[in-house]
Formats: structure tokens, sequence, C-alpha cells
């Protein structure tokens, strides 16, 4: 599936090609932190399909993550809106997991999967029954 | 309740003093987009109350849903979000602080979410996702 999609400024833009079978939440504790949020939903673009079409993303380097791996961190240093996280190096990479919120196509993308269950937020599986408000309050 | 926190790469810390009970989720597009996730998640920290060490930068959004401008901060080394406030010099008169990077998280309950209209059809059904422990 074709998706596209721009910070918060519209600064960056990209677009490519995702499954949407391998949309999954991420509620690790580096998720928790680098959203402000509970978690994180991601959506693997190969390679090959992505393409940054505007801007330029600042990258942070997360050495400490809980599976081990160092993972490069891409957001927009004019909004800091998080955009992607990949391997380390320069150079095109094999895969770029991309923010879904971020995704024009968001709404048609739905988790197949939650990784790092064990430090989920207790809340998030209860919110059919959290008061709401379908505007602000 | 004593709340602190610190962005992915440590240079901003946060600390201040919040109600628990004013926990909330917001599901706006803005929240989704500049988290990149499904919603936000909040608390309001007072502003005689709010200390932070560091500089985060700025970006003051103006086409929020609710039409007020407001002026969100990010740590410019590891693009964590931070919190947003009203925009202008100075201490402001309230903090609204993302709860994700708090070290106190785990005790922040939401009571509310806001903006439900545009929630992601899939996030009051998360229990019946699939889950695993660790990663797959």
């Amino acid at each position: 599936m074709r998706i596209d999609g721009a910070c918060q400024c519209g600064y960056i833009k990209f677009e490519g090609e995702g499954d949407p079978d391998k949309v999954w939440v991420c509620h690790c504790a580096d998720c928790q932190a680098g959203t402000g949020s509970a978690f994180r939903i991601n959506l693997p673009v190969t390679g090959a399909s992505f393409r940054m079409l505007s801007g330029e993303p600042t990258i942070f380097i997360k050495t400490t993550a809980e599976s081990g791996t160092p993972r490069a961190q891409a957001f927009c240093p004019k909004c800091g809106s998080p955009i992607y996280s990949t391997t380390v190096g320069d150079g095109p990479k094999p895969s770029y997991t991309v923010r879904v919120g971020l995704l024009r196509q968001r709404d048609q993308l739905t988790p197949k999967r939650q990784n790092w269950f064990r430090s989920a937020q207790p809340w998030v599986t209860g919110l059919a029954s959290l008061p709401r408000n379908e505007k602000g309050a | 309740m004593k709340i602190s926190g610190a962005c992915q790469c440590g240079s901003i810390t946060v600390e201040g003093e919040v109600d628990p009970e004013n926990v909330r989720v917001c599901h706006c597009t803005d929240c989704q987009i500049n988290s990149g996730s499904a919603f936000r998640f909040n608390v309001p920290v007072p502003g005689n109350t709010f200390k932070m060490t560091g500089e985060p930068t700025i970006y003051i959004k103006t086409t929020a849903e609710s039409g007020r401008p407001r002026a969100q901060a990010f740590c410019p080394k590891c693009g964590t979000p931070i919190y947003t406030t009203s925009p202008g010099e100075g201490q402001q008169a309230s903090y609204m602080i993302r709860a994700g990077i708090l070290a106190q998280r785990d005790q922040l309950i939401p009571k509310r979410q806001i903006w439900f209209r545009s929630a992601q059809a899939w996030v009051t059904g998360l229990d019946a996702v699939p889950k695993v422990e660790k990663q797959a």
C-alpha cells in the first residue's frame, strides 16, 4: 500500500510502500518517552520505496534501547514531529520504521500486533470505558 | 503529586506538581501527527511549580483544531516532546506536560479523553490485538 506523510509544520514530506499487515504498536519505554505518549504505532517501509520529498530530519542515535539495538531516530528540527527510525549508518537502508500518526492514510492502518506489552500502560486496554468528549474540554 | 521527567537523551529535565485527576488523553489530529502515535497523554503542571533544565526548541502551532495558537516544546537533540503552553515570554500559567516522559507515568491514569471524534477506530480495542511481552 502506498503511504505518504508530512510533519506538523510541513517542512518534511515523504512517501513509500508499506504492508498494512505489518502495522504494530510498541509499548517499550523508549517509545513512551520518544512520543511523550503511551506507545508508538509503526509501519515498516521498504528502503527501495522510501523517498524523502522535502526537508532534512535531525537524527538522534539511541543506544540504550530495551532491545539493545542502536537505532537512528529521525525527527523534524522545526516542529519536533517524529518521522521514522532505522539502522545506524550512511546511505539508503533496507527498511524505515515510519511513525503512523503522521501518515495521511493512518485511519486505514490498524495495528496487528503489540510489542513490549510487559511495559504497556495498564489503562491502554480500557479506553472504551474512559469518559470522552467529542471535542475539547 | 510531584512529577519529574527527562527527554530521551537527557538534555532536558522537568519537574513540577500535578493533580493526577487532570490526566487526559487527546485524540486531536495535531496530537496524532506530532506524537506520530494515536493520541497524546497529557497532565497540566501549574507554572509556579514548573522547573526545567536545558533549552527546548519552541514551535508555535497556529492551526490547532481548537483555533488557539500553542507553543510546543521539544528537545532539539533527540526530538522528545516536552510540553505545550500558551505563546509568550516568561513564565506561563500552565504547562501541559507529555506524560510519557515522566518517571511517574505508571501512576498517571487518564481520567478523560478529548477530541474523541478523531480517535483512531482501533484504539478502544487494544485488548484484542495480539500481545508480545518483548518483541517479535
